[in-house]
């Protein structure tokens, strides 16, 4: 048997385990895990958010209207926006609430941590996390109905 | 058998090989008080022995721009180019951080092959500490200050400090013309809970820093 037809068995083979493992078990779960042991500092997992909160929508202006979390207000980095308009909205509604928490696209966007950080500025007291897989986390867990969104 | 291991890693490695190759996919840059945009070139090299396309770019917001050099997408093996991200800086001022997502051929929707960074640092000509003040319901009645530094070449004065309530009382005093402020601010009482926020004019020659806001804020009772 020559290393081409030893190849293809071992494809065929791992193929077939792979094909009776779907057809047993489903489809991958491709929903988010959110492990709190592996949470960064001042970040929390879906499951620990004890409402109410101010949610905090930080991704582009046109995906929050498009399907932002409902009751959500905006504060992005968006260097075309009011940055004073925001600060000044979340003020208020911290104000009456001072527990936040601040999403953006997913896992990797980064942009919920810094606004994160501006809120902590504003006042340290308050009591701001940033929302480990951010829209996705929401959207997985049948938060959000819409299915768009920024990759 | 060491023909069919020598094969398999010859598939293996194909799959896996790594794609365009970013020596510096993180950079940092200072800008100017007044400049409005800045950009920086991430230069790369299709390290692989395969044409890699760049399927998608997609910025951090609608702030951030990116160009491939001629527009080019296609990289034959060995071939360099480069990706410059674009930021619109608008009002941002402090350490700003922008990035871009770069997805090749291949990549899966959810996970692009190479993220890249630029961390600008844009001078801040209005210093205010800190930014809201704080009283409590019920605590002894007590003034409080926020200091203002200006910062750059040029003095710069406050105008005017404007408040979009009557709950406290504010007193602007100058320490040094053009470059250092303090605004102290009273509650009329603290019976209740209460926000003030003051809008603060200044002859700032750099527009996104010539109006300023700051708070006032007398919270609930802390819990014992």
């Amino acid at each position: 048997m020559n290393a081409a037809v030893q190849l293809l068995m071992v494809v065929g083979l791992a193929a077939a385990g792979a094909g009776g493992t779907y057809f047993a078990k489903g489809p991958p779960v491709r929903t988010l895990v959110c492990d709190p042991a592996t949470l960064k500092p001042g970040e929390i997992c879906l499951e620990q958010v004890q409402e109410p909160v101010v949610w905090i929508d930080a991704r582009p202006r046109k995906d929050w209207q498009s399907n932002g979390l409902p009751g959500s207000i905006l504060w992005n980095l968006d260097g075309a926006e009011d940055a004073a308009a925001f600060e000044a909205e979340a003020m208020q509604k911290l104000f009456e609430n001072p527990k936040a928490v601040v999403y953006c696209s997913n896992e990797d966007c980064g942009v919920s941590q810094q606004v994160a950080e501006k809120i902590r500025k504003l006042d340290p007291d308050f009591d701001v996390k940033a929302l480990r897989g951010g829209w996705q986390a929401l959207k997985d867990a049948g938060r959000i109905k819409d299915s768009s969104g920024t990759p | 058998m060491k023909r069919v291991i020598a094969v398999w890693l010859g598939v293996a490695g194909m799959a896996f090989a790594g794609k365009l190759t970013f020596p510096e996919p993180v950079k940092e840059l200072k800008a100017g008080p007044d400049e409005t945009k800045v950009k920086v070139d991430f230069p790369f090299t299709n390290s692989t022995d395969k044409t890699v396309v760049v399927k998608e770019t997609v910025g951090d917001c609608s702030c951030t721009s990116i160009e491939i050099s001629g527009g080019k997408t296609a990289y034959e093996p060995g071939e360099s180019g480069v990706i410059r991200l674009n930021f619109d800086i608008g009002a941002a001022v402090g350490k700003v951080e922008k990035g871009a997502s770069i997805w090749v051929d291949g990549d899966p929707k959810d996970a692009p092959s190479q993220r890249l960074t630029m961390k600008v640092d844009i001078p801040v000509l209005v210093e205010m500490e800190p930014k809201t003040l704080k009283w409590h319901v019920g605590q002894e009645m007590e003034a409080k200050t926020i200091k203002f530094q200006m910062h750059g070449d040029k003095p710069i004065h406050i105008k005017s400090v404007t408040p979009s309530t009557e709950n406290f009382i504010q007193e602007l005093k100058t320490i040094e013309d053009g470059r250092s402020y303090e605004l102290v601010v009273t509650p009329k009482n603290l019976k209740s809970k209460a926000l003030s926020i003051f809008r603060v004019e200044t002859d700032c020659e750099v527009s996104k820093h010539r109006t300023q806001q700051v708070f006032a804020v007398v919270s609930p009772p802390v819990a014992k």
